[in-house]
């Protein structure tokens, strides 16, 4: 059984966390349909609760620690809440439980199977405590354990519609990716235990202190970054995030992808050596996933697969944090540190309430529309209001414009990159020098992309009449994301409290390499503040030209008439631009890494009245088109030249068995194996 | 203070001077300097013909789009003036609040629905994206030169070494020059007096504005210059005294002014696929001072 050592009240409150975990999951099977999703909002609500108020003592001191006895298998499990794990601790609470609102109102006019219901519902739960369970273990096999316990509850939420072939297809590229990363991480871990003889997380920095640094954390990092969704390891993410339903996409984007990000804060915290090799590793692969994920976000039509490519380009830029601030631990410039993890961690934390939002937002219009494909969209401002004025405020956030959040954290990323052009080598100072072009021409494509999807989806008017009138949704899905845009706005107007935390996570033993001094934290709030005053100043002045315009057009006349199409009157909704023409011209300058396809039939000579045809254009994936596809297919050919083995003859099978009982028994009587 | 009154002044005659150079230089007398502000006043009186597609964002797009400039006008010094908004690392907000207005300026050209204005607002997106590195570099380079990182403190602080700075202030005034072109959509990238719609990229995002709306969106264009106007005259400013800035700050905002005058009166539009090169040339061009700034500093070694 399990024992606790540490504070009485912390244990008490994780007994009854587990008590609400394992009840809920309980309960959930045997109660009527409509009472199944309060049950799971009860849930998820009281374990957030529970959770945050432990990890609210994290932030404290050296944070809590307690034993769990996990038996003969396990040993002691070392449960750790720092500060690091307690702020992805309230970041997962936090979008755990707008997912969890939204999804009710979103699954509410399903028609699918009770079971089927109260199944999601079950793994919903799990799949928060796993993610929760992640962040506080530190113990090998049990985090294995719960990370593939995450892995594959998600999994299973994404299959949600389990009978669209493509989401099975989708749903399987996850799996196998998703063990590719397990597999990476156990070899490391193995690694870590035959160098050290412990499964505890403080083995890791034993290691790093006796053998050389970067190949161990290099494997830590593919195995992680593979649920991040870095460059080259991306290809999972814009396939299951359109076949998931909107509210899992959303906590998938805001939080799994995050995991990836917590795991390799805390390998970097057990660090010891090769800083800044392997911040500039980092650097180069982030501004490379940056710019490659924004770039394929500005071509594609399908709103979520756009946003899925965005949360790459979004992980480019945590990791461009990440790589200042390992830097910085190198060159011993705690300044950079402090702005290059607190530029990523806060991004972390922005990152995942306005893409939550935006994926939340985009969910109800396919809820209203069901389809996907921005093309086929147009006007639906004029009929959901409300979604559109969220969807425009997570567009604006997400790149990085201020008055809102997002520009925050890029805001320190930037003056982290500004710091280290002030550095030594004439290396790092260009490095920093590229970081900064590419970083403002993310930005750009990003500016590119947003005004694309806000536009072609709910501006102008429809280009295709759709089945249904859409219809505004309901308040139990609009009141998610209230609570995210207010999450946004505190964020965007008292940056400093924030700044704060973030100082307390970075400073407490966790990083012990970073040292920056607390003058340098004030002035930063103090710069921070500076932004907020120009925010505030800013929407002070729009009010003032607002008051302007309504003080000269009072008495002026105002006339409604059709769109100016330079004097021909019969121009078409079809006729107008569409989110693919938008972003036509950049798709084309950026042939060599965007490949379109085009589908079409050539008219042929004999063909005096051609009949109607369709014509269809898709992008695909250069790493998944040209790398990965035939990487596979030559593993796919080797694999099956053995494929004489599975014959499908019980005879042959009831020979590999005998060979292999002797093969057993020759080696015994040999002693071969000892 | 001091800059946002004096950008506010210039930015009265700034589009007149550019009108009447060309007047001139095509052997045309021209309207009166202050005939852009006349135009800006008529409109303001005016009432406004509303497409029916447009929604909410149309009517508030160009308030937003005027006020992040004005915004942005009030983040430029003046010499050793700061700007009323001011803090290290401020150029950065300068940029994205800009990046503010013309998100707006886009998405409300695209609520009229008119594939005209969508291809302005593409094109508006696209070019403005490749200026983007050109001026981070730019600022960055000044950022390592200087040691400082907000507008006012390299500005004051650039000129106090050795006198290469006004070379590297030279080239500046040239990329930030062409900026200031593409941003307010002029020759070579945009032709403003072109009179089809296919050819055109800001002119015809605003197609549909009528009255105040158009008023403010014109007035926002006199003042955007004037602040691009002002932030090359910073690059000579430095320290002076303010009895020889302020004339030195005018005289380089006419200058400015007539040279685009000139640009405008001899050059053609350049052919609209040919433009991202020539605004990617703008970022190499940035490079070239970032080397010039790493050859000054002794870092190569």
């Amino acid at each position: 059984m399990m024992f606790y050592e540490g504070k009485e009240l912390i244990g008490l409150l994780f007994r009854l966390y587990v008590i609400v975990l394992f009840s809920g999951i309980i309960v959930l099977p045997f109660i009527p349909l409509r009472f199944k999703s309060i049950i799971s909002i009860i849930s998820v609500f009281l374990i957030a609760l529970i959770t945050s108020f432990i990890a609210l003592n994290g932030f404290s001191g050296d944070g809590i620690e307690f034993l769990v006895n996990g038996g003969s298998f396990f040993g002691e499990i070392p449960l750790r809440i720092d500060a690091l794990a307690a702020w992805f601790i309230l970041i997962i609470n936090f979008t755990s439980v707008t997912g969890v609102l939204y999804g009710a109102g979103y699954l509410k006019s399903s028609t699918v199977h009770p079971s089927v219901i109260s199944f999601h519902w079950i793994l919903y739960i799990v799949f928060q405590s796993s993610m929760l369970i992640v962040c506080m273990v530190q113990h090998s096999i049990a985090f294995i354990l719960a990370w593939e316990v995450m892995s594959l509850s998600s999994l299973f939420l994404v299959l949600f519609d389990y009978t669209n072939p493509k989401v099975l297809k989708a749903g399987i590229n996850y799996l196998v990716q998703m063990h590719l990363s397990v597999v990476l991480l156990t070899v490391a871990f193995i690694w870590v235990y035959f160098k050290t003889g412990t499964f505890d997380f403080k083995g890791i920095s034993v290691f790093f202190g006796s053998n050389p640094n970067i190949w161990l954390f290099l494997l830590f990092f593919t195995g992680f970054g593979l649920k991040a969704g870095f460059i080259g390891l991306h290809t999972w993410l814009p396939q299951a995030h359109p076949a998931a339903p909107s509210h899992i996409s959303g906590v998938m984007s805001g939080v799994i992808v995050k995991m990836g990000i917590f795991g390799i804060f805390r390998i970097i915290a057990c660090l010891k050596a090769d800083y800044i090799i392997l911040g500039e590793i980092i650097i180069t692969i982030s501004l490379l996933t940056g710019l490659f994920g924004i770039m394929n976000a500005a071509v594609h039509r399908d709103f979520k697969k756009m946003l899925a490519y965005c949360t790459i380009e979004n992980i480019g830029i945590i990791g461009i944090g990440i790589g200042l601030g390992l830097i910085g631990m190198g060159t011993g410039q705690g300044l950079l540190s402090f702005l290059g993890f607190g530029g990523a961690l806060l991004h972390v934390l922005n990152h995942s309430l306005f893409k939550s939002l935006l994926f939340y937002s985009a969910g109800s219009v396919y809820r209203q529309t069901h389809t996907r494909d921005m093309d086929k969209l147009g006007g639906l401002i004029k009929k959901m209001p409300k979604s559109a004025l969220l969807f425009l405020t997570g567009a604006i956030a997400i790149g990085g414009i201020p008055p809102l959040n997002g520009f925050i954290s890029e805001f320190l990323i930037y003056c982290g990159i500004l710091n280290g052009i002030n550095s030594a080598g004439i290396s790092q100072i260009t490095l920093m020098v590229i970081l900064f072009a590419g970083l403002s021409m993310i930005g750009g494509i990003s500016l590119l992309t947003f005004t694309k999807a806000f536009s072609t989806v709910f501006l102008g008017t429809p280009r295709q009449e759709l089945k249904h009138e859409p219809v505004e949704v309901s308040l139990l899905m609009l009141l998610p994301q209230y609570f995210i845009v207010a999450a946004m706005i505190i964020i965007a107007f008292f940056p400093g409290y924030f700044i704060g935390i973030i100082g307390t996570v970075l400073n407490n033993n966790t990083f012990n390499s970073v040292n920056f001094n607390i003058p340098d934290l004030q002035r930063y709030i103090g710069i921070l503040k500076n932004i907020s005053l120009a925010s505030f100043l800013l929407i002070a002045v729009i009010g003032f030209v607002f008051l302007l315009r309504w003080f000269f057009t009072r008495g002026s006349e105002v006339k409604y008439s059709s769109t100016w199409g330079c004097a021909y009157p019969a121009a078409g909704d079809r006729m107008q631009y569409t989110g693919k023409s938008f972003s036509k011209s950049f798709g084309k300058l950026f042939n060599f890494l965007m490949i379109e396809k085009k589908g079409y039939d050539e008219i042929r000579q004999d063909e005096t009245f051609p009949e109607s045809r369709k014509y269809r254009s898709f992008y695909i994936d250069i790493f998944e088109a040209k790398i990965i596809g035939p990487v596979m297919h030559q593993i796919t050919r080797f694999i099956n030249l053995f494929q004489f083995i599975q014959n499908g003859k019980i005879q042959a099978y009831v020979i590999y068995g005998i060979v292999f009982i002797l093969a057993i028994f020759i080696g015994t009587i040999l002693n071969l194996w000892h | 203070m001091l800059s946002i009154i004096l950008i506010l002044f210039t930015s009265i005659f700034f589009t007149g001077i550019i009108i009447r150079t060309k007047s001139i230089v095509s052997g045309r007398k021209g309207p009166v300097i202050l005939q852009p502000v006349k135009d800006v006043v008529r409109l303001f009186k005016k009432g406004a013909i509303y497409s029916e597609t447009t929604s909410i964002i149309f009517r508030i797009a160009p308030v937003i789009y005027f006020s992040t400039v004005f915004m942005a006008c009030l983040v430029v010094p003046f010499g050793s003036y700061k700007g009323i908004v001011s803090f290290d690392g401020d150029f950065i907000f300068f940029a994205y609040i800009l990046a503010l207005g013309k998100f707006f300026s886009i998405i409300s050209a695209m609520d009229t629905g008119s594939s005209f204005e969508g291809m302005g607002a593409s094109r508006e997106a696209l070019f403005s994206m490749f200026a983007e590195p050109a001026f981070f570099i730019l600022i960055g380079s000044f950022a390592l030169f200087t040691g400082n990182t907000s507008f006012h403190n390299i500005f004051s602080t650039l000129h106090l070494g050795s006198s290469i700075t006004y070379m590297l202030g030279g080239l500046a005034a040239f990329v930030l020059l062409m900026i200031s072109m593409i941003e307010n959509s002029r020759m070579p990238v945009d032709d403003p007096k072109t009179h089809l719609e296919l050819t055109m990229i800001h002119e015809v995002m605003i197609l549909d504005n009528s009255g105040f709306d158009l008023g403010l969106i014109l007035s926002t264009g006199y003042l955007k210059f004037a602040m691009y106007g002002a932030i090359i005259a910073d690059f000579f400013i430095g320290g002076l005294f303010l009895i020889w800035a302020i004339p030195l700050f005018l005289m380089i905002q006419v200058l400015y002014a007539i040279m685009i005058g000139l640009i405008e009166s001899f050059m053609a539009r350049f052919r609209m696929n040919h433009n991202p090169q020539f605004i990617l040339t703008l970022s190499s061009v940035s490079f070239l001072i970032f080397l010039g700034v790493l050859l000054v500093l002794d870092k190569f070694v």
